[in-house]
């Protein structure tokens, strides 16, 4: 029964509130990969869980959880009533508070979806693969950033439409770009709804 | 498609090394994309770049090379490993730059001995080393990096005692390395929370206990027991007490027996601080013992112990040798070498094979022997080593030696541009280091020096007139020095090979002999400018064997001029690649003529023939003179009969001595005219000038009447030749005796004229002059330069002119006084305002006053004084000049570089533009006064009518005027190009062979030859001054200003003769 209704949902294509949930759940992890990748929380405070058939790590620090749901949750609501347009992933120093790094997640919203009710032809399977490959990516990039040597903060910068009313807990902040920056474009993923690029910028070397 | 190549990094991430600084996507791309492909050649390109700018850095920063070498190969090789040679690089590097002091408070050398340091096995020793050397004890980052070390190795304590070192020394940035022991501490003291929590006992702080029963260390773990092997349990540690709290005393006693060892097992932690680190700077002779070896076992081949199977068939009766009981002796240091066969290329790299095992593992301690080795160094290398070993790879002796060749080209350039600038700050200095030294001068008045500089310039004549010559088939500009400096080669090895003169140095044979004669002809030439026709004829002998040699010479002009400039070039890379190998620091090398060298032999063979196709290929008509009676005349001729296979050039020959031959009739024909015009002249010798001339004339009208039987066509000659003749001028003037004489510097003297020679005094008038130099001198007049007897002679200062002629005749004075009257306020510094006559019986001398001792032909011997602005400024003043001649109606006739003498302009390094003059005309021995004369319409006989050139141009019917046109696109061309002008027709234009394209202002310059050349029939005054006018509108004010600088320049030069 389970496995059948398993198949049906597959088959099933997907839905706008759907989409948004996916997506958010894929910021989530998606953060949380980059705070652990870049060392921006000490290791030992994250823990496996698995996701997307990869192994994934997600904070155990129950103030940094709290505050990554609720920007989820905020960007849950905000994905579905398609009115978001990026999220941005700041990583600077602490001491200097120069911008080191900038992951940038562009969302393309398809607004005609909020009108028509009917699911979306993709199954969440093949969602599902490309979220993944976009996270192995993330993981990947070690490859060519920069050492982080020095203690760093994140900052969370969310892009939405003009008319939308600053909620209580968020304020309005500069672009905060890197000076001097390399970008390196990354995979990016459609639920045909929205669809999220990824890009990386970070601080050139001095010397090409 | 894209979308796949972009994200090609994320399939090879593992084997991409992460760096510090981060990696460029693009060369990361272009690393991993070239990585399938076997050919790197961009990567490898760019490599061999890196490796030839570390041999031939030449700045003062040979670290910057290494820096850029070791950021690239990191980008360029993402995997590390064998391909980039980063460690080989590193190791290089830090071996070039040993002992550099200036970088041991530079962040990039630390660096670099740090990522070196990542390359060794033992990094530690590395960090003491560079504490003990100070290199980088300034910088956080050594202690930082020393600590991280230390840390991961849990060697906490040392590691703060290096953080603690780093903040006494203060070492920058100090925020940076107090945070980052801050950050340090607090790891530390995080860990030590935790083992507390774990082990309340606290006992061993630091120490992670786990709660489990420990073997005791060193303790003895044979198994007892008859029937079940047991290994006596025999535990130690904290879990022994918490397990076993209740248990009896007895077999505790017995588990504590081995616990207390009969030896001191050494506990990091429990020794006292100060002690641990050895920071105490150390010298570095000896490198570190290698650490951390105990308990090794070679490896050894693992089969030794198998026996061979015995092969039945064979051996079938035999009996098996007995297994030997003892086991040979094999010899510790004899192991075999294990080494796998490299089957593949050994480029490739890929294949796994055993280290040799004579390398020095360590790249610290090969650094370290390489150090020493070279301060214990007793052979002397007699290569350049340095230079082939400087850098990762190896370079080949042809790699260096073209390396140093592309350089020097490159260098060349560049210095053509500095020396311009330098020259202009030099200048500068030197006008007023000479400004000091006049002033000396002036103070302690010496004689001395003066006559020395006057052999000097008369020693150097000869040398600059050869140059000169030699440059003749050469291009205008940059070519200039590199003849000279030719010529100078030649004339070494001269010197160094006596015995080889004959065969001329650096010259094949066969060229040898034109080129010889060439040389000294046409220095013949410049010296004996009034036997010009005497000349061209030997010209034309020395030309023509080589005409005959080489059929390549009956090329026509152009293609000559081309092939010439191609010969030019072959021989610039010739000369070039000898210097590469003079300047290889193989000065032993002997520059000898290379036979294969045909470069020389071809220009040799421009140089001799070219001038002379023009000629050739279109003459003017031939005078009408027989050429078979003057053959029979000359002995030249004969030779030029032979030459049967030029019969171009033998009429061109025969046309040369013709006018050399000319003169026994024309001394016949003046014999005649000279008696009748005498006869005549006595009847109107009180008359005035103007109708005197009439009368004259109408006498010469006659007398071609009377004349026309003996010398049939030689009337017009005749006239002309009238003006040669000093006994006609003498006529004409004797009619004009009155109104010169009426001149206040007129002077008659009686007796005879004193003879002169250089270095002697003469008394002319009331004054006497020393003779300081001759400037030329021919059979009739030679022209001196002196200086009042008694006044210091400078050679920048103003003297006389003083003109000698062997007759009594004061033309010039006559001229010059005709000019003053018809020019009135035009008549300037141009010609000689200050010119007064001693008539002798025998002769006159013409006495110049405030004339420069310099001619334009001494500018014209240093071509690096001829700049454009020089070049504008003397063509500006010799078309004025030539103006005012033509408009006095006088037409000068011998317009060469030796008659113009330099102005004020020129010659005063201190004048200003108030001083207009640039040249000064004051000889006027072969000018006509056309208003006496208007009737003489052929202008042969002016010197310059008989150069090559002024045959070709010049027609029966040209002008007199022209000459002088003529006379000036010589000089012009002498200016633009070092040598003579040579001209052809074109579509009826006469057109310069040179190429004026390459020249600056080429526009103006080819316009001016093709009017100048082209003038035929038209007034010459009007065409003059549009030409002058056109160049005094180049005179902006930045053109002043150049032009200042370059006068300055050579004024100073002038001036530098007198101080050598």
């Amino acid at each position: 029964m389970a496995a059948q209704q398993q198949l049906g949902r597959e088959h099933q294509g997907i839905t706008l509130r759907g989409s948004a949930e996916l997506v958010a759940e894929f910021f989530s992890y998606g953060i949380n990969s980059i705070l652990y990748q870049r060392g921006i929380y000490p290791p030992e405070t994250f823990t496996r869980v698995q996701k997307y058939g990869l192994t994934l790590l997600v904070t155990t620090d129950p103030e940094l959880a709290n505050y990554l749901n609720n920007v989820t949750e905020q960007m849950k609501e905000w994905l579905y009533k398609c009115i978001v347009q990026r999220l941005v992933v700041v990583i600077s120093s602490i001491e200097s508070s120069e911008v080191l790094e900038r992951w940038q997640f562009d969302i393309e919203c398809d607004k005609t979806a909020k009108d028509d009710n009917g699911p979306r032809e993709k199954s969440q399977k093949a969602i599902q693969d490309e979220i993944r490959s976009v996270i192995r990516q993330i993981t990947a990039t070690v490859t060519f950033l920069p050492l982080l040597e020095s203690a760093c903060a994140f900052d969370l910068l969310i892009y939405t439409d003009k008319d939308l009313a600053v909620p209580a807990k968020w304020e309005e902040s500069g672009p905060q770009f890197i000076a001097n920056s390399e970008e390196v474009r990354l995979r990016s993923f459609t639920t045909t709804i929205h669809k999220v690029n990824t890009t990386v910028a970070y601080k050139k070397d001095s010397v090409p | 498609m894209s979308q796949e190549d972009s994200h090609e990094w994320e399939l090879s991430k593992e084997n991409v090394q992460p760096l510090r600084q981060g990696r460029v996507m693009s060369s990361l791309h272009e690393a991993l994309s070239q990585q399938d492909s076997s050919s790197h050649t961009a990567v490898q390109l760019k490599k061999q770049e890196f490796e030839a700018e570390i041999r031939f850095y030449s700045g003062d920063d040979p670290l910057d090379v290494w820096e850029r070498y070791i950021r690239w190969t990191e980008q360029a090789f993402p995997g590390g490993g064998k391909d980039g040679n980063l460690a080989a690089v590193l190791e290089r590097a830090v071996q070039a730059l040993h002992g550099h002091q200036q970088y041991y408070k530079d962040p990039r050398y630390l660096n670099l001995w740090l990522k070196f340091g990542d390359c060794c096995n033992e990094p530690l020793d590395l960090y003491s080393y560079l504490h003990s050397q100070e290199i980088g004890t300034t910088l956080a980052l050594l202690y930082i990096t020393w600590a991280e070390a230390l840390e991961a190795r849990g060697s906490f304590r040392k590691a703060d005692v290096i953080f603690q070192e780093g903040l006494q020394r203060k070492a920058e940035p100090l925020d940076k390395l107090q945070a980052h022991h801050k950050q340090f501490q607090a790891r530390v003291s995080r860990q030590t929370l935790l083992a507390l929590e774990e082990s309340p006992d606290g006992d061993n702080i630091g120490l992670l206990e786990i709660a489990e029963p420990q073997r005791s260390s060193l303790a003895d773990l044979k198994g007892r027991g008859k029937k079940k092997v047991k290994a006596p349990i025999s535990r130690v540690g904290d879990a022994v007490k918490v397990m076993n709290p209740n248990r009896s005393c007895q077999p505790q006693a017995s588990l504590q027996l081995p616990n207390a060892p009969s030896f001191a097992v050494f506990d990091e932690n429990s020794v006292s601080g100060p002690e641990i680190p050895t920071l105490t700077a150390q010298s570095w002779p000896a490198p570190p013992v290698p650490r951390a070896k105990e308990n090794e076992l070679s490896a050894g081949p693992w089969n030794s112990g198998r026996r061979r199977p015995r092969s039945t068939v064979s051996s079938g009766l035999e009996v098996p040798h007995p297994v030997p009981s003892f086991t040979p002796y094999v010899d510790e240091s004899a192991q075999p070498q294990m080494m796998t066969p490299c089957k593949i290329e050994p480029s490739i790299n890929r294949v796994l094979s055993t280290r040799k095992p004579e390398e020095r593992e360590d790249p610290l301690q090969r650094v370290q022997h390489q150090q020493q080795d070279a301060e214990a160094k007793k052979e002397m290398v007699m290569y350049c080593k340095e230079k082939v070993y400087a850098g990762v790879d190896e370079f080949s002796f042809e790699e260096i030696r073209a390396e140093i060749y592309r350089k020097k080209a490159r260098k060349k350039d560049e210095d053509e541009i500095q020396a311009i600038e330098q020259k202009k700050e030099e200048i500068q200095r030197k006008i007023e280091e000479l400004e000091k030294k006049l002033k000396k001068k002036e103070d302690n008045k010496q004689q001395q020096p003066h006559e020395q500089a006057a052999e000097v310039m008369a020693a150097s004549t000869p040398l600059g007139m050869q140059g000169f010559t030699f440059s003749n088939a050469k291009e205008y500009g940059e070519k200039q020095p590199q003849s000279q400096s030719e010529f100078q080669v030649y004339e070494d090895t001269q010197l160094h090979k006596p015995s080889c003169s004959e065969d001329v140095g650096l010259l094949p044979p066969p060229a040898a002999d034109p080129f010889f004669s060439i040389f000294d002809e046409s220095s013949t030439l410049t010296n004996q400018n009034t036997s010009c026709s005497a000349d061209r004829a030997h010209q034309k002998s020395a030309c023509q064997p080589l005409a005959v040699r080489n059929p390549v010479d009956c090329l026509s002009a152009k293609e000559s001029a081309a092939a010439a400039g191609a010969c030019d070039e072959l021989n610039g890379i010739e000369r070039l690649s000898e210097d590469a190998i003079v300047t290889g620091s193989y000065k032993n090398k002997t520059l000898c003529a290379n036979p294969e060298d045909t470069c020389d032999f071809n220009r040799a063979a421009h140089l001799a023939s070219t001038p002379f196709h023009g000629v050739v290929a279109q003459r003017v008509p031939a005078p009408a003179f027989s050429q078979s009676e003057l053959k029979e005349d000359s002995p030249e001729s004969k030779s030029a009969a032979l030459n049967q296979e030029t019969p171009v050039g033998e009429e061109a020959y025969t046309e040369a001595l013709s006018v050399k031959k000319l003169s026994p009739i024309m001394e016949a024909s003046l014999e005649d005219t000279h008696s009748s015009g005498a006869s005549v002249s006595g009847g109107s010798l009180s008359s005035v000038t103007q109708t005197s001339a009439i009368k004259y004339l109408q006498i010469s009208e006659k007398l071609e009447l009377a004349q026309s039987l003996p010398a049939e066509g030689v009337t017009d000659d005749d006239v002309a030749q009238f003006l040669w003749s000093p006994e006609k001028r003498k006529k004409l003037l004797d009619s004009l005796m009155s109104s010169l004489a009426a001149s206040p510097d007129f002077h008659l003297e009686a007796g005879a004229l004193p003879h002169m020679e250089v270095e002697k005094d003469i008394e002319l008038g009331n004054e006497t002059y020393c003779i300081k130099m001759e400037y030329w001198n021919d059979e009739e007049y030679k022209v001196f330069f002196a200086v009042p007897t008694g006044c210091i002679f400078q050679w920048d200062a103003k003297g006389f002119a003083i003109k000698v002629y062997s007759q009594p005749v004061p033309w010039d004075f006559y001229i010059t006084l005709e000019l003053q009257k018809r020019l009135n306020s035009d008549f300037d510094q141009s010609f000689s305002e200050n010119c007064s006559c001693y008539l002798y019986q025998d002769g006159c001398a013409i006495v110049h006053k405030n004339t420069n001792c310099f001619t334009l032909r001494d500018i014209l011997r240093d071509r690096k004084f001829i700049t454009k602005e020089i070049i504008f400024l003397v063509v500006h003043d010799l078309l004025h000049v030539v103006e005012k001649l033509h408009k006095a109606e006088i037409v000068h006739g011998d317009l060469r570089p030796e008659v113009l003498f330099l102005g004020d302009r020129i010659c005063d390094a201190f004048s200003n533009e108030e001083v207009p003059n640039a040249l000064k005309v004051v000889d006027f021995s072969h000018s006509m006064d056309l208003r006496v004369l208007p009737r003489v319409s052929l202008p042969y006989n002016f010197p310059t009518a008989q150069t090559p050139h002024g045959q070709q141009l010049l027609a029966e019917s040209s002008l007199p005027y022209q000459v002088d046109l003529v006379g000036i696109a010589d000089i012009v061309h002498l200016l633009l190009f070092g040598d003579h002008i040579q001209v052809y027709q074109e579509n009826s234009i006469w057109k310069t062979s040179q190429n004026l394209s390459k020249t600056p202002d080429s526009d103006f310059w080819s316009k001016l030859f093709e009017r100048i050349l082209n003038a035929d029939g038209k007034s010459t005054v009007p065409l003059l001054r549009e030409l002058r006018e056109e160049i005094s509108e180049m005179f902006d004010s930045s053109f002043k200003e150049r032009l200042l600088l370059t006068l300055a320049a050579v004024g100073e030069t002038f001036l530098l003769v007198n101080f050598q």
